[in-house]
């Protein structure tokens, strides 16, 4: 269990946030909070700026207005210079561990070199500090045996679990898991699925988008509808999926069950 | 038909000439590297003025001729007390050029690495030159060097041109030869057995290269 959970920590903080891309407005005022340990898992149909969202949470996406909280600290702080602010982004990240869909192992790199790379890298560990660290993160996510491999040798599953363990090597305060289980195939999905609902039992404050409404009902604390670019529904798990209040939400539920 | 008395007795110093084309190769295969891999990262560079400056770089030396480059340099900037001879002349004019092409070969292998790699290295925290180092350049640098062994390919044959600015490497060595023996065909037909000879081994290294780091 992590140290000192403090369930008013808000450990994310999304105001008024606004991303245009061109003339096409992806989020409309989004307006977020995710505290300490907490899992908020957002859902929506494709094009709803669910991952648009999430990739703002750590600046992958610059916002066009409003403001990301990460720990109290604003990370979009335009009044910083350009090389202070490169900096400003580059520390926040390290408490931002974030997984994607296409897994972007480093594809030259061992499943080791891939883990021990960031904390080398950025916070300074030395080789054997990091190895032991991987090690632990590997028989974590079951892949000890993978150590040593590429990650072109792994299936998707296990590619998956080793960019967790990857991101998990900074020892982030935050995890996004953007589609992470999206590109699997269907039996590879429970593996990684199992492994984000360790962590979330663990006490990691998760922001998860994902397809996976099984995974949304058992692990998510809090559940966000999206559609057209705008959070349309909050709620617990139970009455997101067993007493929806919108119609948008209603309708997508009813698709994704029938599976369209 | 090809006298082989001639061809025995004179192969022994254009083998010697040989040598001049591979240590201008050697040079300006480095050089030009080095520079194709600054005038890609400039290229790349956020900064208008750099990004200008490289395009301008890369775009004027793909659009004249490498022998009016080496003209410029070995003839024309005596004029502004700038006089290298033959032998820099010759490196800085390979390297330029061939730069220029390494520079293009080398910015499409970065761009051919998928956005998610950056996007992955900078969720870690790292910085975008750490990044650019460690994630993007290996492999760019995977995908460019079918492409960039071209070049180098291309380099060797390209030392020819020197023999215009009196730099004694196989050409020239062949013409000198030819001056005195008036036997053209043989000498000519020797000087490209070893260029040929040259090629082949640089091929045969570069796609050893290329097996040790296929991913």
């Amino acid at each position: 269990m992590k140290d000192n959970i403090k369930k008013d920590d808000i450990m994310v903080e999304l105001r008024e946030l606004h991303k245009y891309f061109g003339d096409n407005e992806v989020l409309k005022g989004i307006n977020l909070k995710v505290q300490r340990s907490e899992v908020v898992v957002v859902i929506g149909p494709s094009g709803s700026g669910k991952s648009t969202l999430l990739r703002c949470v750590n600046m992958l996406e610059e916002p066009t207005s409003g403001e990301i909280y990460v720990e109290g600290e604003l990370l979009n702080d335009t009044s910083l210079n350009h090389k202070a602010y490169q900096k400003h982004l580059n520390r926040i990240r390290t408490e931002v561990g974030m997984v994607f869909q296409q897994f972007n192992l480093f594809p030259h790199m061992t499943v080791l070199g891939n883990i021990i790379e960031a904390p080398i890298q950025v916070q300074n560990k030395t080789k054997a500090e990091a190895i032991e660290i991987a090690e632990k993160l590997l028989d974590k996510v079951g892949l000890a045996d993978k150590r040593d491999v590429y990650p072109s040798t792994l299936s998707g599953g296990q590619k998956q679990r080793v960019a967790i363990a990857r991101a998990l090597a900074m020892n982030p305060d935050v995890m996004l898991f953007d589609e992470a289980t999206s590109a699997l195939d269907p039996e590879l999905v429970g593996d990684v699925l199992h492994v984000m609902e360790d962590l979330a039992k663990e006490g990691m404050t998760m922001l998860v988008v994902t397809h996976e409404m099984g995974f949304a009902n058992k692990v998510g604390d809090r559940v966000v509808f999206m559609d057209g670019g705008y959070i349309v529904e909050e709620s617990t798990p139970q009455e997101m999926f067993t007493n929806p209040k919108h119609e948008r939400t209603k309708k997508f539920l009813v698709d994704i069950v029938d599976g369209k | 038909m090809l006298d082989w008395g001639i061809i025995v007795h004179y192969f022994p110093f254009l083998v010697k000439a040989a040598v001049m084309t591979v240590q201008i190769s050697i040079l300006s295969l480095i050089l030009g590297f080095l520079v194709g891999l600054i005038a890609a990262l400039m290229k790349l560079s956020r900064n208008v003025l750099i990004r200008g400056a490289a395009g301008f770089y890369v775009w004027i030396i793909r659009s004249t001729p490498l022998l009016v480059q080496l003209f410029i340099i070995y003839f024309g900037l005596p004029q502004l007390g700038i006089d290298l001879g033959p032998f820099l002349s010759g490196v800085l004019g390979l390297a330029l050029n061939t730069g220029a092409y390494n520079a293009e070969t080398i910015r499409g292998g970065i761009s051919s690495v998928p956005p998610g790699q950056m996007e992955a290295a900078r969720s870690l925290g790292m910085s975008s030159g750490r990044s650019m180092k460690r994630i993007i350049l290996p492999q760019a640098m995977r995908m460019a060097i079918p492409a960039l062994g071209n070049n180098f390919i291309i380099l060797i044959k390209d030392t020819s041109l020197v023999s215009t600015i009196t730099l004694v490497e196989l050409t020239l060595a062949a013409q000198r030869l030819i001056g005195s023996t008036y036997k053209p065909f043989e000498m000519y037909i020797m000087a490209a057995f070893l260029y040929a000879l040259m090629t082949t081994a640089t091929s045969y290294m570069l796609k050893r290269v290329e097996n040790k780091m296929a991913i």
